[in-house]
This record gives C-alpha cells, sequence and structure tokens, in this order.
C-alpha cells in the first residue's frame, strides 16, 4: 500500500509491504527494512537500522500525530487530488491561525507591511497569557480577517502572508 | 494526629497532599468543579464533594462553599496547596473563625508578606540585604541624585504600576531625564498617579530561593536552597538543588538571612524566601511565598525531609525533631513542569484530550502528576501535566538521568515541551551551570526542533493509516449481532410452535 504524506511542505511517499512484523518501507523510492510491534493502541515498536524506538501514534482524522524522544510530529496524510492542491503552500503563501479559542489583542501589521521569518504579526490572548504569533516567512501581509478585541476559534484564520 | 483533611485545591498538588495523609493515617476530603470530577484527586480521596462550576471563582476559590463542606465532611484540617487560597489571609482568617485548622501561617504572616511593600520594609529592619533603590516616590531633583548614587543602569518604576507599564530601564546619565518624563507621562495616562521610585537593575540575575520550615513552638530551619532561573514568562520551568552557583559559605549566609526574615512574622509551616543573585553573588530580596512551591520535591529529594508531611504534623502543634546541624544535603536533584504548551509559540498553553501518556520510571525518577491517558488538560487551569523530578550523586548525572527520563516519556494529544525541556538538559551553557534568568531568551534555537531523522515518524504514521483501514475493513465485513441473529431465531421457532 502506498501512502502519502505532508511535513512541513515536504511531500512523503511511503510504501509500504503487506506482511505481518516485517516488512520492507520504502521511503521516497528509498528502500529500508523495518521490523514493528504494535504495543497497544497508541504505541509501536519499531526496529529499524539496528535502532530501537518507542514510537506514540495518534491518528485523527487526516492528521497524524506521531510522538518520540520528546518531539511531536504532525504529518497530514493526503491523497492524491490534494497533492496537487499541496502546491499552493510551496508558491510562498501561509495563513496564521488561531492556536486556541482566543481573544485578538493587537494586530502589529496592515496589508502590504512586509515581514521577516520569525516576527511578530498578531497578538492573541487566551488563558489569561497573552502570545505573540510570528511570521513563517519573509514577505509581506497580504489579508487581515480579525479586527482587535474579536474572540476566535482554535484554527480560525487570523492573516494570510505571502513571500517574497 | 489530624483524623480529616480537606484538600482546598486539585491536580498533582492535590494528589501529592492525600498521599501524605495517607502515609500519616489520616482520613482525607477532596473536592472537585464539574471539570474535576473524572480527576485522580477525587478518585483517591477517601471523600469527594462536588463545590461548583470549573470556573476556580465559582468552586476552588469559593471560600464559603469550602468551608461548608469542611464542616460537612467533619474535617478538623484544611490544607490550600499552592494557588488559589493558598496565600489568601481572608479564608485562613476564615478558618481559625471557623475553629478549622489552617494548614500554612497565621493570617497575619500571610497579610505582611503578601504587601510588597510592608515585606519591603521588614526585610530592611531584619537586615536583610535588598536591591539599592529610592525609599519610596522621588521628585525630579531627588531622582537624578539617587540614580547617580545607586549607579546605572537604573530601573524606573511607577509607584501604582504593574505589568510593565510606566517602567523605564536606564543604562546612562544622558538618558535620565527623557525616560524619567516618559516614566511619569506613561504612568499617569495608565494609572492616574504620576509617582515614580528608583531601584537598581541587575542585569540578567539568578533566580535562588531559600526553603525554610518553622513550627509553632518558636523554632525556625532552613533546608538549603533552590535554583530557580531558567524561566520563561517570568515563570519556572527547571529547577534544582542545590544551586552550583553557591558555595557552603554563600549557602549559610542566605539560610540564616531567609530563617531571620521568617521570624522577623513569627513564620510557621513550610515557606520560601526568594532572592535574585547577580554575577558577583550579590544577592537581595525579592519577596516571601507563604505556602508550599511547586518546586518543593527537589528540596525533599536532597535532605530525605517530607516537606508536606512536616506542614501537616506542624499544623496539629508537633516539634520539629530535628535541629539545624541535623540536616544533611545528599546529591543533586532537578525538577522539569512537563507542560501543554508550544514552545514554538511563545509558549501558549495547548489545551485537549491526551489519548495516550506513558511516564518514565526508574531508580532515582519521580513523576509528581494527576494525568492519566484520558485525561483532559481544560483551560480553566494550569496546564502542568506533570512535575518530573530526578535525583543522582552529582548535577551532572542528574542531568543525564533527567535526559534518559524525558526521552521515555510519550504524551499524544497535545503539544508539550518535552522536546524543549530535552534540548536545554543537552546545552552547553546549561550542563556547566551557566543559567540565569535570561538563558531562555538568549537560546532561541532551543524553541524549535532541530531538523531530525524523520523516518521514523514517516514508518510509523504509514503503520497507523494502514492498521486504521485494515480496522475499517473488519468492521465492514462483521455481521450483524449475534444477539440479533438469536432472537430472529427464536421467534422464527416460537411462529412454528404456534
Amino acid at each position: 500500500m502506498t501512502y502519502t504524506f505532508r511535513f512541513e511542505d515536504q511531500i512523503y511517499i511511503i510504501n509500504l509491504g503487506e506482511e505481518d512484523i516485517q516488512t520492507n518501507v520504502e521511503i521516497n523510492g528509498k528502500k529500508i527494512p523495518v521490523e514493528f510491534k504494535r504495543i497497544d493502541e497508541n504505541l509501536y515498536s519499531i526496529i529499524s537500522e539496528g535502532k530501537s524506538l518507542s514510537v506514540g501514534i495518534f491518528k485523527n482524522a487526516k492528521r497524524v500525530d506521531v510522538f518520540f524522544e520528546g518531539n511531536l510530529y504532525e504529518l497530514e496524510s493526503i491523497s492524491e487530488r490534494q497533492k496537487i492542491a499541496g502546491k499552493a503552500s510551496d508558491s510562498g503563501i501561509q495563513e496564521i491561525k488561531s492556536p486556541m479559542p482566543s481573544r485578538v489583542v493587537k494586530i502589529l501589521k496592515n496589508v502590504g507591511d512586509g515581514v521577516k521569518l520569525g516576527e511578530g504579526v498578531i497578538v492573541v490572548e487566551a488563558m489569561k497569557m497573552e502570545s505573540e504569533l510570528k511570521s513563517t516567512l519573509d514577505g509581506k501581509v497580504t489579508e487581515i480577517k480579525v479586527e482587535e478585541g474579536d474572540a476566535v476559534e482554535s484554527g480560525t484564520v487570523l492573516l494570510s502572508l505571502s513571500s517574497n | 494526629m489530624f483524623n480529616k483533611i480537606l484538600i482546598a485545591n486539585r491536580g498533582e498538588i492535590a494528589v501529592r497532599i492525600i498521599r501524605a495523609c495517607n502515609e500519616l493515617g489520616i482520613e482525607t476530603v477532596a473536592v472537585y468543579s464539574d471539570a474535576d470530577r473524572p480527576s485522580l484527586h477525587v478518585a483517591l480521596a477517601n471523600e469527594a464533594y462536588h463545590i461548583g462550576p470549573s470556573a476556580p471563582g465559582e468552586s476552588y476559590l469559593a471560600k464559603e462553599k469550602i468551608i461548608e463542606v469542611a464542616k460537612r465532611s467533619k474535617a478538623e484540617a484544611i490544607h490550600p496547596g499552592f494557588g488559589f487560597l493558598a496565600e489568601n489571609e481572608g479564608f485562613a482568617d476564615m478558618c481559625e473563625k471557623e475553629g478549622i485548622v489552617f494548614i500554612g501561617p497565621s493570617p497575619e504572616s500571610i497579610r505582611l508578606m503578601g504587601d510588597k511593600v510592608t515585606a519591603r520594609k521588614i526585610a530592611q529592619d531584619a537586615k536583610v540585604p535588598l536591591v539599592k533603590g529610592s525609599e519610596g516616590a522621588v521628585s525630579d531633583v531627588e531622582a537624578n541624585v539617587i540614580a547617580k548614587k545607586i549607579g546605572y543602569p537604573v530601573m524606573i518604576k511607577a509607584s501604582a504600576g504593574g505589568g510593565g507599564k510606566g517602567m523605564r530601564l536606564v543604562r546612562n546619565e544622558e538618558d535620565f531625564e527623557g525616560s524619567l518624563r516618559m516614566a511619569r507621562s506613561e504612568a499617569r495616562s495608565s494609572f492616574g498617579d504620576d509617582s515614580v521610585y528608583l531601584e537598581k537593575y541587575i542585569e540578567n540575575p539568578r533566580h535562588i530561593e531559600i526553603q525554610i520550615i518553622g513550627d509553632s513552638h518558636g523554632k525556625i530551619l532552613h533546608l538549603f536552597e533552590r535554583e530557580c532561573s531558567v524561566q520563561r514568562r517570568h515563570q519556572k520551568v527547571i529547577e534544582e538543588a542545590p544551586s552550583s552557583a553557591i558555595n557552603s559559605k554563600l549557602r549559610r549566609k542566605m539560610g540564616e538571612v531567609a530563617v531571620r526574615i521568617a521570624k522577623a512574622v513569627s513564620y510557621r509551616g513550610a515557606g520560601t524566601v526568594e532572592f535574585i543573585m547577580d554575577q558577583e553573588g550579590n544577592f537581595y530580596f525579592l519577596e516571601m511565598n507563604t505556602r508550599i512551591q511547586v518546586e518543593h520535591p527537589v528540596t525533599e529529594m536532597i535532605t530525605g525531609i517530607d516537606i508536606v508531611r512536616w506542614m501537616i504534623r506542624i499544623a496539629y502543634g508537633e516539634k520539629l525533631t530535628f535541629k539545624q546541624s541535623d540536616i544533611k544535603m545528599n546529591g543533586h536533584a532537578v525538577e522539569c513542569r512537563v507542560y501543554a504548551e508550544d514552545p514554538e509559540m511563545n509558549f501558549i498553553p495547548s489545551p485537549g484530550k491526551l489519548v495516550y501518556v506513558r511516564a518514565p520510571s526508574g531508580p532515582g525518577i519521580r513523576d509528581d502528576s494527576s494525568i492519566l491517558s484520558g485525561s483532559e488538560i481544560t483551560h480553566f487551569y494550569d496546564p502542568m501535566i506533570s512535575k518530573l523530578i530526578v535525583w543522582s550523586e552529582t548535577r551532572e548525572s542528574a542531568i543525564k538521568k533527567m535526559i534518559s527520563a524525558l526521552r521515555e516519556y510519550i504524551v499524544l494529544g497535545v503539544k508539550t515541551n518535552i522536546g524543549f525541556l530535552l534540548r536545554v538538559m543537552n546545552n552547553e551553557e546549561f550542563q556547566k551551570g551557566d543559567i540565569d534568568t535570561g538563558f531562555i531568551d538568549r537560546h532561541p534555537d532551543l524553541l524549535t526542533p532541530p531538523s531530525i531523522d524523520i523516518k521514523p515518524a514517516l514508518v510509523a504514521a504509514a503503520l497507523a493509516m494502514r492498521n486504521a483501514s485494515n480496522e475499517a475493513e473488519i468492521a465492514k465485513e462483521k455481521p450483524v449481532s449475534n444477539w440479533k441473529l438469536l432472537s430472529r431465531k427464536l421467534a422464527v421457532s416460537r411462529n412454528n410452535l404456534l
């Protein structure tokens, strides 16, 4: 079976053998032998190229969260059709979304303003704490979709940026 | 000893207190809000009472409701934990009037230390070093003279201030006049009061605190220091004991100063005197916390003294059974606060359901938590998942143990700071002990995971996808329930009988 994932704007195509315990895995055409065991619903033991890892997995609709060695990797499972749509993000348009239900405290940029990677663009408040959301690219602000004082849900698009 | 204690708190600290009560043979009473019905502290206590909606104001801060439960359940004492009502003199007072023992200091000690100006005055009278500054508000003329006297850099602060408003850092004399004018105008527009005072600015200080413990018979001892310099959002995230910046001479001196300030308010129970320390080892009084601290376990690990158990024994009137010279420091302890938060997004909380949690274990590893697989981190409360504490013979080996423990941790469902904590533990400056309150700001690289080999993540994700589709297939193929088939068969045979 072939599975396609997107992680940080990179597409990965994984080919998985049919076998149950020991299988050949192909990542973007490169073969690696893998031995695995499902310990319970969310825990896999994976042994590959001499390395053994306990990996936590949580699949939620199209998102697959994978956790090991302290870090969480949020992979997006994508279909053939989405692969083409995925190109849009490669062209350098990024949306800044609210990470949780919050209130817009201050919008630091106007439409057309230049932004640098890591520069703060908007301040939101949630759980009594203010957070500055930062630009994920070098470019400019193309659209602002909220106003100061607005209450927003998790995942609401706050503003759009485009790269230089 | 008390027969029954009510714990007016939630989360891991409520669990910590329940365990101490169990060890002392005391019955426990939990209180809980709507959101906390499934919480561990409710399950572990002998009795549990619902006290209201999830918002703390209507439950964990509702003094009357808690007192009412204490009376109904015949609890003789209340342990407030930290946060919520722990430093609320009104609540301590109410308990006293109702004949319930408040496990903590007297309402008077809480009041004296709670007011920052009064606390500063007490510290000064007790000859405790304070950051140099003006005595209260100053005129423009005075300000100039005082600034020169205490030396730059100087911080101008609004007397009525808070939240950084009306605050100006001045690095040299040329900038002083302009900054003073701006601070005043900002103070006037923010607080309607333009009076300001001056304080010497300490560049990137260390945050060092001394744990003290006093009984109600006048004996007050210190349990050495904790180093809490690694902070984000002005909140501690990694603590350790002892501090690598303190030698035994300085330790004794700071301990004596802390005991002196505690004696000045006739302190009873566990408390913490916080100091800031400059690069030269000069230390200054910051404030006193009149409660058990989040980071108390590191002190317990190096002294072998169970602070929570002693709080209860002291509240009952027992005498401390040891003296200062009996308290020995052994090895090194480190605590990491594991939070549901996103370091890449300025540590914004990440509430949600924890679909899977696997906590580390092993010799010298202590995980103080109330979180299990299926628990929920709600936006009503602090998003802490656990306090992971390790003990080892040396600082170096304790850090190694912490790295090993953090790597064992698995948390799914929310974002966590585990990767960030691991990167701090692996940081060379941290390992050398070169830390101060500016550490995280100086190392923005620690906030993002390094681009590492994501192969295992991809393999695991593909396996999970295949598994999910297999399960969907099985579900599709499954025939109607056997019970249904059986009842149909019976129905048919019954018809035949007719």
